[in-house]
């Protein structure tokens, strides 16, 4: 089953991921960098020095100014975009399935990274990362990103610390990292956030709820069984549990968000059940993700 | 606190099962589903929180245990029935005793008489015991016993249904010591009174002048000249003038107003020769009297007709002689050669003769062994008995009452067939004196077997009686017979009893008597085959007029004991066992309690 139909990838055409930050790329692609060079978009001027490709000399400068004034352009980068998917077994709630819905977000990134020529690493993770894509560019590669993404299987529990330390610790360089998870950590969903803002990515927070985490419909004695650590634990439903339980949940949600606000990550939450297209058309884009 | 149903061990057993099977099923009650969820790290928290917020979330954990302990304990001990006497009252067998002689039915100051005030004292006490308490409502008279109720309507109810009434009083006994007797009355005709028995006294002193007397005799010098003897009794504690009347349906009154002292009585003989006959009544008029059944008497006076008889003989001296000293016969003799039947006689007495058809007025028929031809309304002689002599009688029969035949001589009798006639005398071998056998079958007669001549009988005693007798059971009228109300027997079997409104009153029929219950004072009659004996009923008792002339000093009164709960406790047990029932139910639905 394709992750999303064609009508749906060439609306994703005229769309293109914004970074907050400006990142070195490594090749020349569409996304301004902080390099001068030999792009299209002037920059700034300085005084030549020798060594300085004279092709660049503003001759009409040095006409009225008897100077050899350089004429800067912007140099015009490709951007890492580091996905990150978390692929525990709480993912494979929900409906439709949270994971599910995470890979089609994912695809749909992707596409515009790629087809905006940006490169695009894939990484699912969960106590550890459990799969990575190498780097893909270009619109051609979306079929392989797309077969990376079907593969991706739900199990374990959720160490977004752990893994994310390990991936940023190869060596990476520094980009955006989209996190597609729920986020239900037990050490919290700061551990792994915090460690992608040390190594200082652009950080953007795709978090990812099912219905019947944000309105459980639970009723009498009931022994909760964790999916991930599969620890049960008695409870006795009762409306003023239910409502403390919401209260909970939005609770968590709003510190969540106090986080990613004052530290100026890009914040989404969505459940499964809003329709993907209307996420990724309009979500994303009053969010400021998409333009 | 006591158990009515269980020891306390076995209380105590079943409590401690009960606690320890409901916490048991509560355990068993918390099997949980099981729910899988993506996370648990929000409800965590959550619960955390909830158990750290308040020590309610960690009591009512343990709130449903306690309130099913709760309900199991209070149906436990309902099953078992707490007595607590400070809240039901005590429960047991309580006997309350009414006094319901006359004097009860005596007003008091505030218009309600003794016996009401008894019987709500009754209501009361019925009231104020335990719940599960049985009654037994007994009363003085013998009239009423019921058996044990713990019903209280059913226990008010018999004591509704009592009503004060003559009668010897009688303190009923109880089954067993454990029971509490309860005995109220006005303390003026009472019986021996137990010990044990606890007394409540209704009792004020009141005016009360009563007839204590009221009777109607003939005057020796003229037998048919009644008189009337009237006793009024001032039984209250101040000299009060009453008003005397004596009255009948005709045209005789008599009224005298005396002033009667304290303690004292009044009496006078009034002359009834004005009088026509019949019912008359004495009555008292007095101011203030508090009890009105002694205010009134009844009796009768005979009517003053003589009894024509016509003697069929063809000489008898000793009978036109016993015939002619009676006063109350106006004879005439006649030969049966000329004997004709008159409308205007009321009795024949045939000597030595016997019509062939039987008169349609009673008769004595005195020997049928010389010449009487053999009638079809009369026995058939069957042979003579050589010397008889009486051998027994019947004293009850009125012909024979006052009768002694013990030394009478008889040379010969006629011997008949007992078997059809009713034998009032009889030797050995044959009835001597026998009378008309079926009721209603004509005419009565009585019949001597035997011939005057042949016998001494004529110059007994008792022959005059006889004659008298037989006469006056032929139909004259007799004085009526004098009894109190209540109870009241009169000597004739199976008579039909009417009351002073001409309805019949229920009565019932003994060996030798016939027993009806007269509530009212009044003029009653007993019929029998025709025959009417008039019954004065009239309450005409020193005893029970004397309302002011308390038995016993009981001191104070004694107040039955209040109780606050209308039911048993173990009703209130059971209730709040409910009540908590469906407490329980409402917050284990609304998630209040687990």
């Amino acid at each position: 089953m394709p992750l999303f139909d064609d009508e749906f990838r060439k609306k994703l055409e005229y769309l293109s991921i914004i970074s907050k930050r400006v990142f070195a790329g490594h090749f020349r692609a569409e996304r301004r960098a902080t390099r001068r060079g030999t792009g299209v978009e002037f920059a700034d001027y300085r005084q030549y020095v020798p060594g300085d490709d004279f092709r660049h000399l503003d001759w009409k400068a040095y006409l009225r100014l008897n100077k050899l004034i350089l004429r800067l352009f912007e140099e015009e980068e490709d951007l890492p975009i580091y996905f990150f998917i978390d692929s525990s077994q709480s993912m494979t709630y929900g409906n439709p399935v949270k994971l599910d819905y995470a890979r089609r977000v994912a695809a749909a990134l992707a596409y515009i990274g790629l087809a905006n020529l940006d490169r695009a690493y894939m990484a699912v993770y969960a106590e550890k990362i459990r799969a990575e894509l190498p780097p893909q560019r270009g619109k051609g590669r979306i079929f392989k990103v797309f077969r990376f993404l079907e593969d991706v299987t739900a199990g374990g529990e959720t160490n977004a610390r752990e893994s994310f330390k390990t991936y940023c610790t190869d060596a990476r360089r520094r980009g955006l990292a989209v996190v597609i998870s729920d986020f239900m950590d037990p050490a919290g969903f700061q551990a792994g956030l915090d460690i992608l803002r040390h190594f200082r990515h652009d950080i953007f927070v795709i978090h990812v709820a099912s219905h019947e985490e944000v309105e459980p419909v639970l009723k009498g004695e009931l022994v909760l069984v964790d999916s991930e650590s599969n620890v049960s634990r008695e409870i006795t439903v009762t409306p003023a549990l239910l409502t403390d339980y919401r209260t909970e949940f939005k609770h968590y949600c709003d510190e969540f968000e106090a986080y990613c606000s004052k530290y100026q990550l890009g914040y989404v939450r969505t459940v499964t059940d809003f329709p993907f297209e209307d996420l990724v058309l309009k979500v994303f884009r009053q969010g400021r993700f998409l333009k | 606190m006591i158990f009515l149903a269980l020891s306390p061990f076995a209380v105590t057993m079943l409590a401690v099962f009960t606690t320890l099977a409901l916490v048991a099923m509560y355990f068993l009650r918390l099997r949980h589903r099981r729910m899988m969820i993506a996370s648990s790290m929000l409800w965590n928290r959550v619960l955390q929180r909830q158990e750290e917020r308040s020590l309610w979330e960690k009591l009512r954990r343990i709130l449903s245990v306690i309130l099913a302990v709760i309900i199991g304990l209070l149906m436990v001990f309902a099953v078992a029935r707490p007595e607590i006497a400070a809240l039901t009252g005590s429960t047991g067998r309580t006997m309350i005793v009414m006094d319901t002689s006359p004097s009860m039915q005596a007003r008091m100051s505030d218009g309600r008489t003794r016996w009401q005030h008894a019987v709500d004292m009754a209501n009361t006490l019925v009231d104020s015991s335990g719940s599960g308490t049985e009654f037994r409502i007994v009363d003085t008279s013998g009239q009423y016993d019921s058996a044990y109720t713990s019903d209280a309507g059913e226990a008010k109810q018999a004591i509704r249904a009592l009503r004060p009434m003559a009668a010897p009083p009688r303190f009923p006994e109880s089954e067993d010591s454990s029971t509490q007797t309860w005995f109220i009355s006005d303390g003026v005709a009472i019986p021996a009174v137990p010990q044990s028995a606890r007394k409540l006294l209704v009792y004020e002193p009141v005016r009360n002048f009563a007839i204590t007397a009221f009777e109607v005799r003939s005057m020796a010098s003229a037998p048919l000249q009644y008189e009337a003897y009237v006793e009024v009794s001032n039984f209250g504690n101040d000299a009060r003038r009453t008003t005397i009347n004596i009255s009948e349906g005709g045209p005789g009154r008599i009224r005298r107003e005396v002033e009667i002292q304290s303690r004292q009585s009044y009496r006078e003989t009034f002359d009834l020769s004005k009088f026509d006959g019949g019912g008359i009544r004495a009555t008292i008029q007095t101011d203030g009297d508090a009890l009105a059944t002694d205010d009134i008497a009844y009796t009768y006076l005979p009517l003053k007709k003589k009894t024509k008889v016509l003697l069929v003989t063809k000489g008898n001296a000793y009978l036109q002689t016993a015939l002619r000293l009676d006063s109350f016969v106006d004879l005439s003799v006649a030969d049966p050669k000329d004997y004709r039947e008159d409308p205007a006689n009321d009795a024949y007495v045939f000597d030595d003769f016997a019509p062939a058809i039987q008169p349609s007025k009673p008769a004595l028929i005195v020997g049928i062994q010389n010449g009487v031809p053999n009638v079809s309304w009369l026995p058939v002689p069957n042979g003579t008995v050589e010397k008889p002599t009486f051998s027994k009688w019947d004293d009850n029969h009125p012909v024979m009452k006052y009768l002694s035949l013990h030394d009478v001589s008889i040379a010969k009798a006629a011997a008949i067939d007992p078997s059809n006639v009713t034998v009032l005398a009889a030797s050995g071998e044959t009835p001597l004196i026998a009378a008309s056998p079926v009721p209603g079958a004509g005419a009565r007669w009585v019949l001597l077997t035997f011939n005057l001549q042949s016998s001494d009988f004529p110059v007994h005693e008792s022959f005059p009686l006889f004659v008298d007798n037989a006469l006056a059971w032929f139909g004259r009228e007799r004085l009526a017979l004098r009894r109190t109300t209540g109870v009241v027997e009169v000597p004739i079997v199976n008579a039909q009893i009417t009351g002073p409104d001409g309805k019949a009153v229920s009565s019932r029929a003994y060996l030798d008597r016939t027993v009806f219950e007269a509530r009212d004072p009044g003029l009653y009659v007993a019929i029998k085959d025709g025959q009417r004996q008039y019954i004065a009923v009239n309450l005409m008792n020193r005893q029970y007029s004397n309302v002011n002339h308390p038995v016993l000093n009981w001191g104070s009164e004694i107040k039955p004991a209040a109780r606050f709960l209308k039911h048993e406790v173990w009703f209130y047990l059971l209730f709040a066992a409910v009540l908590l029932l469906g407490l329980e139910w409402f917050t284990y639905h609304r998630r209040i309690t687990l």
